[in-house]
C-alpha cells in the first residue's frame, strides 16, 4: 500500500537514496523544458512563453489525476501523504514577493539550482542572494513570528474548503488547466511574435 | 575471552560507542596507499611497453608525486600510533603472520625505490635544473641504467602496495564487515582507478587523456561488479555477516554509500567518461575529481562500518 | 556547439508530473528546494555562533544544538536536482559558463538582479513555507488550499512587477 515508505517498506536512510534519484528526475526534467536558463522563466511574465504555466501546470495535473486514480483503487492512503498545511496570509504576501521575485532574478530556487548545474553564472548570483534573503528572514523572524502562523487552518484542501467531493475539486482543476493553456497559447500567438519594442 | 566484560564496561555512547580504535588516519593512508600504488603502476607498465614519451605525464611526471603522498601518508599512520616513540620498532622484525608487517617492509622498499624512479626523470623534465651536489648527478646518472629493473620492480611492489590497503582490513575476520576477501582486490583497483584520474587530471596531452579515460571506465566498471559482488556474498553467507550487509541496505552507511561512493564517485564518472567518448565534451577534469572523492569517502566509509559490525550483540541496545 | 531544443512544455510537464507522482507514491511527499536551502543557512550560521542559531526560534528548528542539519530528505533530493540538471545539461549541450541576460543589459547588471531578485525569493519562500517546487507544485498537486492561493498571488506578483523590470530582459 502506497506511500510505501510510511507503510514501513523501508527505512530512512533507503529512502534517502530514494530521494536523490528522484530529485536526478525532478532537475532533469525541469533543465529539459529549459528552466536552466533565466530568461525562459522570465518570458513567460512578458507574454513571450507560456513554458512555465504549461509545464507547472501539466505537472500539478498529472500528479492530481495520478493521486485520485490510485486512491480510487485504494492502491495508496492519501491520509498518510503529507499536505502542506495552510497559512493563507503569509502563503499569498510571500506568494506575491516570490512572484516579484521571480521576475526580478528570472529563477525559483529549484530551477536556480539546475541553472547552477550547467554553469550559468547568474544563477550562483541568485543563489548567494536567496541563502542571503533566508538569513534576514530568520534573523527578523522574532518579529514576524506572529504573522507567520496567522490564517492557519491545518491541513485544509480544496475540496474541504470549497465542500465538494474531491473528484469534483480535480474536475474543477483540471478544467481551469486547460482554460489557462487556451489562453496561454492565445497569448503567445498575440505577443509572442512581437519584437522587443512594448 | 574476556571481550563481554570490556563491552559492558566500556559500551556506553560516552565512553566506547562501539569500540571504534580507527580514527579518520587510517582512511587517510590507505586511500594514499591505493592512490600511489596505481600511479606507479601506470607509470611503470607505460615504461615498460616503451611508451614513456606517447604519455608523457603517466610515465614521467606523475612518479614526482609519489614520494610526497607516501611521506604524507606515513606521516598521517604515525599519527594513529598510540606509543609513537616505538615506531622504529616496524622495522626490526619481520613477523610473516602480521600484515602490518608486510605492509611497513613493503612501504620501506617502496619508498626510495619510488623515490629513485622520480628522481631519473627530474633531469628529463627540467633539463636546466642543476643538482647543488655534483655526487647526487653521477648517482642518478648511474640510476638511469637500471631504470628497467626499477620499473618492473615497481609494477610488482604497487600491485602488492594496492592490495594489501585491502588485505590489511580483511585480515580483521573478527569484523564480520571486512571478512571478505574481495576488499583486497576491491581496493586495489579503487587505487588504480585513482591513480588513472588522477593522471587525467594533470595531464595536458589529448591522446593521453583519452587513453587514462577509457583505462578508466573500464576500471570503475569492474570496481562496480566487485562491490556487487561483495554484497551477494555476505547475504549468501552466516547471519552475523548479513547484518553487516544489511548496514548498507537500510542501515546507517545506506545514504553515504550509494549516493556518494557509488552514485556520484562511480556511476556518474563513468557515465560523464562514456558521453565524452561518444563525442559531447566535457572537461575531463569533473569524471576524475568525482572519482577520486569516491575513493576517499569509500576509504572512510569501509573503515567505519567494519567497525561498527560485530559477532556478538548485534545492535548497540 | 550546437544545442539541442527544449522539450515541448506540456511533455516535460508530464515527466515532471510523473516524478512528483512517484515521490507521493513511494514516500508520502513531494518535491521542494527551499527546505534545504534554509538548512544550508542555518548551518553556515550556526558554525559562525551556536548560541545565536539556538536564540533565534526560526533557526534553532534547522541547526540548534543535536539537531543533525542535514539528515533530511529534501537535502538529498535537492543534491540529486543538481545532477539531474547536470545530466540533463550534458546530453543536449547546454553545459556552459555564462550569464542569461536581455540584449540591453550587461552581465553585471544582470547578477545584481538575480542577486536582488535572490533576497526576494529567500524571504518570501520562508514566509510561504515553501517555494514553487514545495508549495506550488507539490501542494498544487495535492489540493492544498495554501499552496493554490500562493500559486495565484505568485503569477499575481510577477505580472504586476513585470512591467517595471522589462529592461532586464526585453
Amino acid at each position: 500500500m502506497a506511500p510505501f515508505y510510511k507503510t514501513g517498506y523501508f527505512s530512512e536512510p533507503t529512502s534517502f537514496v530514494i530521494a536523490f534519484l528522484i530529485g536526478i528526475g525532478f532537475g532533469f526534467w525541469l533543465e529539459r523544458a529549459g528552466f536552466g536558463n533565466a530568461r525562459v522563466l522570465a518570458a513567460q511574465f512578458y507574454f513571450k512563453k507560456m513554458t512555465v504555466l504549461q509545464v507547472m501546470f501539466t505537472a500539478i495535473i498529472t500528479a492530481m489525476i495520478g493521486l485520485l486514480i490510485f486512491s480510487l483503487f485504494g492502491w495508496i492512503d492519501l491520509d498518510l501523504v503529507y499536505i502542506n498545511p495552510t497559512f493563507i496570509w503569509p502563503q499569498i504576501i510571500g506568494g506575491v514577493i516570490l512572484g516579484t521575485g521571480m521576475v526580478v532574478s528570472g529563477f525559483c530556487p529549484g530551477t536556480s539550482i539546475v541553472s547552477c548545474a550547467t554553469g550559468r553564472i547568474d544563477a550562483y548570483f541568485y543563489l548567494g542572494g536567496a541563502l542571503f534573503g533566508m538569513f534576514l528572514f530568520g534573523e527578523i523572524y522574532p518579529l514576524i513570528e506572529g504573522f507567520h502562523k496567522t490564517g492557519a487552518m491545518g491541513r485544509m484542501t480544496l475540496d474541504n474548503w470549497m465542500n465538494i467531493s474531491l473528484g469534483m475539486a480535480g474536475f474543477i482543476v483540471i478544467l481551469l488547466a486547460i482554460g489557462m493553456f487556451w489562453g496561454g497559447e492565445w497569448l503567445v500567438k498575440k505577443f509572442g511574435e512581437k519584437e522587443t519594442a512594448q | 575471552m574476556n571481550e563481554i566484560e570490556i563491552t559492558s564496561g566500556r559500551m556506553n555512547p560516552h565512553i566506547d560507542p562501539h569500540l571504534t580504535i580507527w580514527g579518520w588516519e587510517i582512511p587517510v593512508y590507505l586511500f594514499i596507499g591505493g592512490l600511489v600504488a596505481g600511479l606507479l603502476f601506470f607509470s611503470a607498465l607505460f615504461y615498460i611497453r616503451g611508451n614513456k614519451d606517447k604519455y608523457p605525464t603517466a610515465v614521467k611526471i606523475v612518479p614526482i608525486f609519489t614520494f610526497p603522498l607516501l611521506s604524507l601518508g606515513m606521516f598521517v599512520l604515525f599519527l594513529d600510533l598510540s606509543h609513537k616513540f616505538y615506531v622504529f620498532r616496524f622495522y626490526t622484525a619481520f613477523r610473516i603472520e602480521s600484515p602490518m608487517s608486510w605492509g611497513s617492509w613493503t612501504l620501506l622498499v617502496i619508498i626510495p625505490l619510488a623515490l629513485a624512479w622520480s628522481l631519473t626523470w627530474v633531469n628529463e623534465l627540467w633539463p636546466n635544473f642543476k643538482w647543488p651536489v655534483n655526487w647526487i648527478s653521477e648517482l642518478i646518472e648511474k640510476l638511469k641504467n637500471y631504470q628497467k629493473q626499477m620499473a618492473w620492480g615497481l609494477l610488482i611492489l604497487a600491485i602488492v602496495l594496492g592490495m594489501y590497503t585491502g588485505i590489511l582490513l580483511s585480515a580483521f575476520n573478527a569484523r564480520p564487515f571486512w571478512n571478505t576477501s574481495i576488499l583486497g582486490p576491491l581496493f586495489l583497483i579503487s587505487g588504480m582507478s585513482s591513480g588513472a584520474a588522477l593522471i587525467l587530471l594533470i595531464s595536458k596531452s589529448e591522446e593521453e587523456k583519452k587513453l587514462f579515460s577509457r583505462i578508466d571506465m573500464v576500471l570503475i566498471g569492474i570496481e562496480l561488479f566487485l562491490i556487487i559482488h561483495l554484497f551477494m556474498g555476505f547475504l549468501a553467507s552466516t547471519q552475523v555477516h548479513i547484518d553487516a550487509a544489511m548496514l548498507f541496505l537500510g542501515g546507517e552507511y545506506t545514504t553515504v554509500f550509494w549516493i556518494f561512493v557509488v552514485g556520484l564517485g562511480l556511476i556518474l564518472p563513468l557515465f560523464i567518461e562514456i558521453m565524452e567518448a561518444k563525442g559531447l565534451h566535457v572537461s575531463a577534469k569533473l569524471p576524475a575529481l568525482l572519482v577520486l572523492i569516491g575513493g576517499l569517502i569509500l576509504r572512510f566509509v569501509v573503515v567505519d562500518a567494519g567497525q561498527t559490525s560485530r559477532w556478538l550483540y548485534k545492535f548497540l541496545e | 556547439m550546437e544545442q539541442k531544443k527544449y522539450w515541448n512544455p506540456y511533455l516535460a510537464g508530464i515527466g515532471l508530473g510523473i516524478t512528483l507522482l512517484l515521490a507521493f507514491v513511494l514516500v508520502g511527499r513531494g518535491l521542494g528546494s527551499s527546505g534545504a536551502m534554509i538548512r544550508v543557512v542555518s548551518w553556515i550560521t550556526s558554525t559562525f555562533s551556536q548560541s545565536h542559531v539556538d536564540a533565534n526560534p526560526y533557526f534553532v528548528k534547522y541547526a540548534g544544538s543535536g539537531v543533525n542539519t542535514f539528515q533530511n530528505w529534501l537535502v538529498f533530493e535537492v543534491i540529486g536536482v543538481a545532477v539531474g540538471g547536470f545530466i540533463s545539461g550534458l546530453l543536449s549541450g547546454r553545459l556552459k559558463f555564462k550569464t542569461e541576460h536581455g540584449p540591453n543589459i550587461t552581465s553585471k547588471i544582470r547578477w545584481i538582479y538575480a542577486f536582488a531578485g535572490g533576497i526576494l525569493m529567500g524571504f518570501g519562500a520562508r514566509l510561504a513555507y515553501g517555494c514553487a517546487s514545495g508549495q506550488a507544485l507539490t501542494g498544487g498537486a495535492t489540493l492544498a488550499l495554501g499552496s493554490w492561493a500562493f500559486m495565484f498571488s505568485l503569477f499575481g506578483g510577477g505580472y504586476l512587477v513585470a512591467y517595471f523590470v522589462r529592461r532586464q530582459w526585453l
